[in-house]
């Protein structure tokens, strides 16, 4: 029942509400908006129980910083723009530890559990998609991600990622050229 | 949704002229979605919670320091203090060879006592 009325609260009330200490408000908005991050976390670092603690992090950030969001931009905007930095960090350091200590490829740094309520067709759609992202060089990934999963413009996908127009959208173009060579190899 | 399709979708959805929501509803359709598991907002709220707790501990640790040090460092005044007294009522002044507790010794003496001669 008090979720309910937090359901229908705008974000900017549970913005407010948040840094009154209000942690059911706080909750609120992490249910609006986990689906967002998933989309972000696990389309970038492959779909695993890793991925999720990147996702908590994600809102624990959030949390920690909701005094420096001035409204000028919407929350999953900046919620968004969190998720895409950590993530982008945790590919990093992926890479590093990997790059030290392990002679393994590239794919081998993420993981893909498929969850047991998806179907067979379901199952194999969401491994394509997967394989396929892990296979795109990080800075593609990225706007592949923006694009495919979370179904931004070229130009919301610009103002999230801090780039210049011009080079989204020629990301976007090389980004479409490696996913077709590499779907034809898949 | 064959799989030839769903390359095909994928490979649509980046063109740059076209609909991404489009996309993003053809994706959906064919299955492909992440989500958290259950509980993740809760997990959220509990760490946030223990953060909470770490960090209120942390606060305590300080202020506990902060008031060890400000005895240790008014001890350290005092004994600073009854040093220099001390030295004074001794020595008479508070020069460099007072401090090195040279001031009633003459130079040979001086010698005699580093070198044994």
């Amino acid at each position: 029942m008090i979720m309910e009325s937090y359901r229908q609260k705008s974000d900017a009330e549970l913005v407010k509400f948040s840094l009154e200490g209000d942690k059911q408000a706080f909750g609120e908005i992490v249910n609006r908006y986990q689906g967002m991050v998933a989309r972000t976390v696990k389309g970038m670092l492959g779909d695993s129980v890793f991925s999720e603690d990147i996702g908590q992090d994600v809102f624990i950030k959030l949390y920690y910083s909701l005094s420096d969001f001035r409204g000028e931009a919407k929350l999953s905007t900046y919620i968004q723009k969190i998720a895409v930095n950590l993530t982008l960090n945790e590919i990093k350091r992926r890479k590093r530890f990997f790059s030290t200590f392990s002679q393994k490829g590239n794919n081998e740094m993420y993981e893909f559990e498929v969850a047991d309520y998806d179907t067979e067709e379901k199952k194999e759609a969401r491994e394509l998609v997967g394989k396929a992202l892990m296979s795109l060089d990080p800075k593609f990934r990225v706007i592949v991600t923006m694009r495919m999963l979370q179904g931004y413009s070229t130009k919301e996908t610009a103002e999230i990622l801090d780039l210049p127009l011009g080079t989204v959208l020629s990301r976007l173009s090389r980004a479409q050229e490696q996913m077709k060579e590499i779907l034809g190899k898949l | 949704m064959r799989i030839s399709e769903l390359k095909l979708l994928i490979i649509r959805s980046l063109d740059i002229d076209g609909d991404p929501e489009k996309g993003l509803r053809g994706l959906e359709e064919a299955g492909v979605d992440y989500r958290f598991s259950d509980g993740f907002r809760d997990k959220v709220l509990g760490r946030i919670a223990s953060a909470g707790n770490t960090v209120v501990r942390e606060m305590e640790s300080v202020r506990n320091l902060n008031n060890v040090f400000s005895r240790i460092a008014l001890t350290g005044v005092a004994a600073i203090v009854i040093l220099l007294i001390s030295i004074f009522m001794v020595q008479g002044s508070l020069s460099l060879d007072s401090f090195l507790g040279l001031g009633n010794s003459y130079d040979e003496s001086l010698v005699y006592l580093l070198t044994g001669n």
